[in-house]
């Protein structure tokens, strides 16, 4: 059972970063491929209808994460106080820009909403990324299980470690840069003249750029956890994310050099997932690691919940999954094409 | 109060209470609100009247609001439960857990695909499919409140639940954990006073303008759902999901009703303070004016009833701030039934066709509506501080459960930036909702429903002329 609510409550996640990754990539590109107010109109229309959906995948997170792994929780949510909060708040501003936006047909009330989205965004895809590299590189944690982490110490990835240092940060980049170049690609199927033609061009340079940051980056993993590669070859999960990424790698590329945008976002979609999938792996089954002393780290097994609450939770899960992929499917379909301002636009047109 | 102001708990306490508060402003008008669009919807299509579709479109602008602010508001709740409250999720998330993570999957799911159709997308999917877009929005809100009723009522009155070997919570039994008596009725008087909420908020826009002459049609539409809803829910809210829920805390927290009646001596004959203030040191309820018997009447079902007095407990159990309490619940038992006899009294005038034309009726029914939402507060400050000292009731206490390795200073650093950032959202949540009833329901510019088509083309609230 275990294994199994470490997969499904990685796999929450996972749909999270690339549901609302979409989002963050929209809109840290919103003042570079959209100019004018109507085409800046097009691109919060492009988010539009599903951006709250796209949310409560980290609620739903969040939830089950205190259902099966409790402990965890506590842990890791006390310990990353105001890391959680600075990203709770950003959330807060991101969502409220994207209602409000549209309801007042003034550009200045709109120029701000725009900046209020644009900053919120950028910082949400640092503090995710910064997230990230934390998870990969552990937190100083005690024998009890607990810590308390400043911003940043001494900026090294060892003993008593901050929020940032040299490793989270590089990882906060590359995810500011991937998650953009998955927002252009989005942005290229969702909309249509100027914005279209600047997302494809942005998609493009940025899905280059992140190449040469991704060879860093699995380099410095290696460096700052020389025990994770032995285990990411040993698991066999850690191989299939390796095919995922590869497939979709090559279907991204032959998307996006012959433009069949659906084909360009599906492999942009799955290449996240692959590599996401393939680092849960190779943490696999530590979900906490200490940087203070290994044995002190937090494995799913020290923190899951009884035995019961996860086979109840087994139940109930897969019934209410399948009706949000029903609701989404709904949705989708309603929604599909190209947005336009004139029907789709959340607001005053 | 035991804690500080020094206190990590304390403040972390008040973060909790702060946010909790401030946020359930709003699902409370988004649960009552979500079934007159529903009702509208559905009488839009059965008579076709394009008045009910004119009444959707303007509150679904003011609902959309309301539920933006809820959402964003709702996410740092869930998780709180980890950053101020490590040591409770440790002790009871294996239990809790099952609730507010089923909340996401079979609530919050529901309510954010259908949302955004709800509000913007009439034209994307067509008369039928909105209406469901509706249905689906009002049932994964309140499905929504249900699945937080069941959290606050194991923290009430645990059930379906086993000690684990660590001595952690963890849940032996979905059933019983699900269908507590408590969290039964809690949720029947919750949900009625979402809708009183509701009704007081659709009522005072009518009376806005009623008063003002404009809309008239959209206006008496308001004026009357309201005012029905309005009656029916207050009542129902006292009588009998109001009393039942104090039977229930006179049979499982007798200690909490003596401390929301402020009794310190137990007795039969035991009567409701109409008026007192209870004085703690003294031990006694200074200046009462007493209704007698009414207590034991209502609390156990004869007038010779014994009733608890809190000096029958150990001062350790009494909730730890008695007078808070006692405000709390008396105040809120006095709004509620001046709301009756608003309601009944809008009713009674609505019967004799004379409605529109009271002016000074009107003028009430316009200010009401900030009352529900205090008499909402007032009722979970009842629950919240009659649970105390306890977490869990009688399992674990308040001071066992906070972030231990969150210090003070974190803690009064977040609570300083909900504060700013709740502030700004108020304001701009009472401008935005200002200016759309400001600007008022489209009910002069028609789009017309028979041709789709055609109102792809036109502008939702362009100025075009009615046919």
């Amino acid at each position: 059972m275990i294994p199994i609510w470490y997969g499904v409550v990685a796999f929450m996640l996972i749909a999270y970063v690339i549901l609302d990754g979409r989002n963050f990539g929209a809109g840290m590109l919103h003042w570079l491929v959209a100019k004018t107010p109507e085409e800046r109109r097009q691109v919060i229309a492009a988010i539009g209808p599903l951006w709250s959906w796209h949310e409560v995948w980290l609620v739903g997170f969040g939830g089950a994460l205190l259902a099966v792994f409790p402990r965890l929780m506590a842990s890791a949510f006390a310990g990353y106080y105001l890391a959680l909060f600075l990203i709770l708040w950003c959330l807060i501003l991101r969502g409220i820009s994207i209602e409000v936006g549209g309801h007042i047909n003034d550009r200045q009330w709109q120029g701000f909403w725009d900046f209020v989205f644009v900053v919120s965004n950028v910082l949400l895809a640092i503090l995710f990324g910064a997230a990230a590299g934390n998870l990969a590189r552990g937190v100083p944690l005690d024998a009890e299980g607990n810590f308390s982490m400043a911003f940043f110490t001494d900026f090294s990835v060892r003993g008593n470690v901050g929020l940032l240092d040299w490793y989270t940060v590089s990882v906060a980049v590359f995810s500011v840069v991937i998650l953009a170049a998955h927002g252009a690609t989005y942005l290229t199927l969702k909309t249509e003249g100027p914005v279209h033609d600047r997302s494809r061009q942005y998609a493009r340079f940025l899905w280059a750029a992140v190449v040469p940051l991704f060879l860093l980056i699995s380099f410095e993993s290696s460096v700052v956890r020389p025990d994770l590669p032995a285990r990411a070859v040993a698991n066999p999960f850690c191989w299939l994310g390796v095919l995922v990424i590869l497939g979709s790698a090559i279907t991204l590329i032959s998307g996006l050099s012959t433009s069949r945008e659906t084909r360009a976002f599906v492999g942009s979609n799955f290449l996240l997932a692959g590599l996401l999938a393939a680092g849960g792996a190779a943490l696999y089954p530590v979900m906490l690691h200490s940087t203070l002393a290994p044995e002190n780290s937090l494995t799913a097994y020290t923190v899951a919940a009884s035995p019961r609450a996860l086979v109840i939770a087994s139940m109930w899960w897969p019934v209410g999954f399948t009706l949000a992929i029903a609701y989404f499917v709904f949705i989708s379909r309603r929604y599909r094409g190209k947005v336009s301002v004139q029907r789709d636009t959340q607001g005053f047109y | 109060m035991n804690s500080t102001l020094s206190d990590a708990a304390f403040w972390s306490r008040f973060q909790f209470g702060f946010t909790l508060t401030y946020h359930y402003l709003f699902p409370q008008l988004t649960m009552g609100l979500a079934w007159f669009l529903v009702y509208w919807k559905w009488r839009a299509l059965r008579t076709g009247d394009e008045k009910y579709n004119d009444a959707v479109r303007f509150w679904a602008k003011i609902f959309g609001l309301n539920f933006a602010v809820g959402v964003v508001t709702g996410i740092p709740m869930e998780f709180q439960f980890g950053t101020n409250w490590a040591g409770f999720s440790r002790y009871a998330g294996g239990v809790i857990g099952q609730t507010l993570a089923m909340e996401g999957m079979f609530a919050f799911f529901l309510e954010s695909a259908f949302i955004g159709a709800l509000i913007w997308g009439e034209k994307r999917l067509g008369p039928r499919y909105h209406f469901m877009a509706a249905v689906a929005v009002a049932l994964g809100s309140w499905i929504s409140g249900f699945f937080i009723l069941v959290t606050n009522a194991f923290m009430q009155h645990p059930a379906g639940y086993g000690v684990e070997a660590d001595g952690s919570l963890g849940i032996t039994s979905l059933g019983s954990y699900l269908l507590n008596p408590w969290a039964l009725v809690q949720f029947a008087h919750n949900q009625l006073a979402a809708l009183v909420t509701g009704s007081f908020v659709v009522t005072a826009v009518g009376a806005f303008y009623t008063l003002r002459g404009r809309h008239p049609v959209q206006a008496r539409l308001y004026l009357r759902a309201g005012t029905v809803v309005g009656l029916i829910a207050s009542m129902l809210v006292a009588f009998p999901t109001g009393d039942q829920q104090a039977k229930m805390v006179g049979n499982h927290q007798p200690v909490t009703l003596a401390a929301m009646e402020g009794r310190f001596v137990g007795g039969p004959m035991a009567g409701v303070a109409v008026i007192g203030q209870p004085n703690v040191a003294a031990r006694r309820l200074d200046n009462p004016i007493e209704i007698p018997g009414a207590l034991s009447f209502l609390a156990y079902g004869t007038l010779q009833s014994y009733v608890h007095g809190l000096q029958e407990y150990p001062e350790a159990t009494w909730p730890d701030n008695i007078e808070l309490l006692y405000y709390s619940f008396h105040l809120m038992i006095t709004l509620g039934t001046l709301f009756i006899l608003l309601m009944a009294y809008a009713g009674f005038q609505n019967w004799r066709g004379r409605l529109e034309t009271s002016t000074g009726l009107l003028w009430v029914l316009m200010l009401a509506f900030p009352f529900p939402y205090i008499a909402n507060t007032l009722g979970w400050m009842t629950a919240e501080l009659g649970r105390q000292p306890w977490l869990v009731y009688g399992l674990f206490r308040t001071g066992q459960g906070y972030s231990k390795v969150v210090s003070s200073g974190d803690t009064i650093f977040t609570l300083i930036g909900f504060i700013g950032l709740y502030f700004m959202l108020g304001l701009l949540f009472l401008y935005l909702v200002g200016r759309e009833i400001g600007s008022g329901p489209d009910d002069d510019v028609r789009v017309d429903p028979g041709d789709l088509q055609a109102a792809r083309e036109v502008p939702v609230r362009g100025k075009v002329p009615a046919p």
